[in-house]
């Protein structure tokens, strides 16, 4: 069926399995680039080592640095990608990983936050969207706040990833047989030895190496995003046209990990929520639980990553990802309570930020660069 | 909900297709049970429950379409933009039909019927005329062949046109008021309910800014 300009309907698009077929290439591309990162890092000396990753000793400046580098990229998966691939090196422990993961799902919600404010000059719009944007960052800074005490004093959450992934392959510091990294094993041993044959050798070969592998990890993931996002868009449709007002709780939750899991990016689902709610379409408290759902799906990249390390400490930083956002979950939405306070919050910076625009531009710029910049710089 | 993901099926916007199709045969639906109301004696109350009945069906679909619309573009992007801008207004037009298809039913709380009056086969010649262009509608929004689209909006305009006659000729009549005026009234939804299918029609090959326009932006049809 065609209506409403019908030349505007017929656009040149790619296949669906070619499409597929693609995404596939691109995932083999990805999991090729975590292998570099880790193989790189094992090229450079063990001071070099050192030196790059002991300011992260310190849990606070471990977060601010996953916030930072998660806000450069605008992407935690791509962000904890690179930090499962890090583990992987063993240049960084899992202690000093699971602050960073931590600081990944902060640095994350930036993206929806400066969507929100591509809605600006229309107050009642931009007050939902905005509300809508920040119940992401409020809930994830609530849960750190919560949380990374809660791990620092007991090893909470690390302990049960650690539990899960000893579980799934064996216990802390060992290797297992991933059948990834074997299949990834040539062409990264091809490119190291492309730059070997420049003349390249430990650091420089190393951060060569760690440089390629970034590159190829952000492209590969941008494009895998983009892919997926086309081949599943009127799954996705569908889906949320049947969400919309058949109320929130856990199937909307459900929802918003399937999609995420699906487009391999929370920053894709929680953006789409917020033109939803500024048209008001949908609402704060049935968009909030997509939005954890998000959350979780998006903890998918990483366990993938740790598939392509064969490391067990990366399988449990990636599970440290999930444990942590299922946990966020059942401290601030399963309890009544508590599942109140991030969208209260959310509303009454939404009124600040309507009547004050610049405090909207102001929140972003404090909480997303100032703040964790400052804290790297002092707490290094 | 969730199993909406995984199972194949039409494009969300075939889906839409789909329900502007419905409302377009609600819409007729309800054109036809006013008017066998005033033109065929058929029962008024018996009408008019199924009239708001059909009605408030015509209005919580296009409440949906709306709905489903900004989900289209938040998800979709902005590539099917014309299109989105189309339909919202095509909704629109659909919804009219549905109110003015109530307002006719309304004259028969004031007594008006035309059963058995001497102009009532030229009346229900109209109605018949109009009544199959819902059905025309429908079929060239999902294939819209752009001569009988320019066909069904030259008809369309001649219908528009006619109704506009009748409602001069019954303004300067000699007759009652309350044999004019009613026949004048009943004409002027005619002309708006043609006018509407004429634009629900221009969706299907105008360009979005001259929707509701002829001559390429020239002539406004639908609020003269």
């Amino acid at each position: 069926m065609t209506i409403a300009n019908p030349k505007s309907r017929t656009r040149l698009e790619m296949p669906g399995p070619v499409r597929s077929v693609l995404v596939f290439a691109l995932i083999y591309l990805f999991l090729v680039g975590v292998s570099m990162l880790e193989a790189g890092i094992k090229d450079m000396g063990a001071d070099t080592q050192e030196q790059l990753f002991a300011p992260v000793n310190n849990p606070l400046a471990g977060l601010f640095i996953g916030i930072l580098g998660t806000v450069l990229v605008q992407s935690s998966s791509a962000s904890t990608s690179v930090i499962v691939g890090l583990v992987a090196s063993q240049a960084l422990g899992v202690e000093q990983a699971v602050p960073m993961i931590m600081g990944a799902n902060i640095g994350t919600t930036v993206t929806n936050t400066l969507v929100s404010l591509g809605h600006l000059r229309a107050s009642a719009e931009f007050k939902r969207a905005f509300a809508a944007a920040t119940v992401h960052d409020f809930f994830n800074v609530f849960a750190v706040v919560v949380l990374l005490p809660v791990e620092l004093a007991t090893g909470l959450i690390s302990g049960i990833a650690k539990g899960i992934s000893g579980a799934l392959v064996g216990s802390s510091g060992s290797e297992w047989e991933s059948p990834i990294k074997a299949s990834v094993k040539a062409p990264v041993g091809w490119i190291e030895s492309i730059w070997e044959s420049l003349g390249l050798t430990n650091n420089p070969l190393g951060i060569a190496m760690v440089a390629t592998g970034l590159v190829i990890v952000l492209l590969a993931l941008t494009l895998i995003t983009g892919n997926m996002r086309r081949l599943v868009a009127d799954r996705v449709e569908r889906t949320l046209n049947a969400v919309l007002g058949k109320g929130a709780g856990f199937v909307a939750m459900i929802v918003g990990l399937v999609i995420t899991i699906a487009v391999q990016s929370s920053s894709i689902t929680t953006s789409i929520l917020i033109p939803l709610t500024a048209a008001g379409v949908l609402t704060l408290r049935n968009a909030y639980p997509v939005t954890l759902g998000a959350n979780v799906g998006t903890t998918i990249t990483a366990l993938l990553a740790s598939l392509a390390t064969g490391s067990t400490d990366s399988l449990t930083v990636a599970l440290v990802h999930t444990t942590f956002n299922v946990m966020g979950i059942l401290l601030l939405y399963v309890v009544p309570f508590a599942r109140e306070l991030p969208i209260k919050s959310a509303e009454r910076l939404a009124e600040v930020a309507v009547s004050r625009r610049q405090w909207a531009i102001a929140y972003v710029v404090v909480v997303f660069i100032a703040i964790p910049a400052l804290g790297v710089a002092f707490l290094r | 909900m969730i199993l909406e993901f995984f199972r194949r099926g039409d494009s969300a916007m075939d889906q839409i297709d789909a329900r502007v199709a419905t409302m377009i045969n609600d819409a007729r639906h309800s054109f036809d049970l006013a008017t066998a109301a005033v033109l065929s004696g058929a029962d008024a109350a018996q009408m008019r429950e199924e009239v708001e009945k059909t009605d408030h069906r015509i209005n919580e679909a296009e409440q949906q379409l709306r709905q489903e619309l900004v989900v289209h573009v938040a998800v979709q992007g902005s590539s099917d933009i014309g299109t989105v801008l189309g339909l919202t207004l095509l909704i629109k037009k659909i919804e009219r039909i549905g109110d003015q298809a109530k307002n006719i039913l309304d004259l028969t709380d004031e007594g008006v019927s035309l059963v058995g009056a001497p102009d009532l086969d030229g009346f229900l010649a109209d109605r018949t005329t109009i009544s199959d262009m819902f059905t025309e509608t429908a079929s060239l929004l999902t294939d819209p062949d752009e001569e009988k689209v320019a066909d069904f909006r030259r008809r369309a305009d001649d219908l528009r046109h006619h109704c506009e006659g009748k409602v001069r000729e019954f303004m300067h009549s000699d007759e009652p008021g309350h044999y004019a005026v009613p026949r004048a009234i009943l004409y002027r939804y005619w002309k708006r309910i043609a006018a509407n299918l004429m634009g629900v029609v221009t969706t299907a090959v105008e360009p979005v800014q001259y929707i509701d326009y002829t001559d390429h932006g020239a002539t406004d049809i639908t609020d003269d």
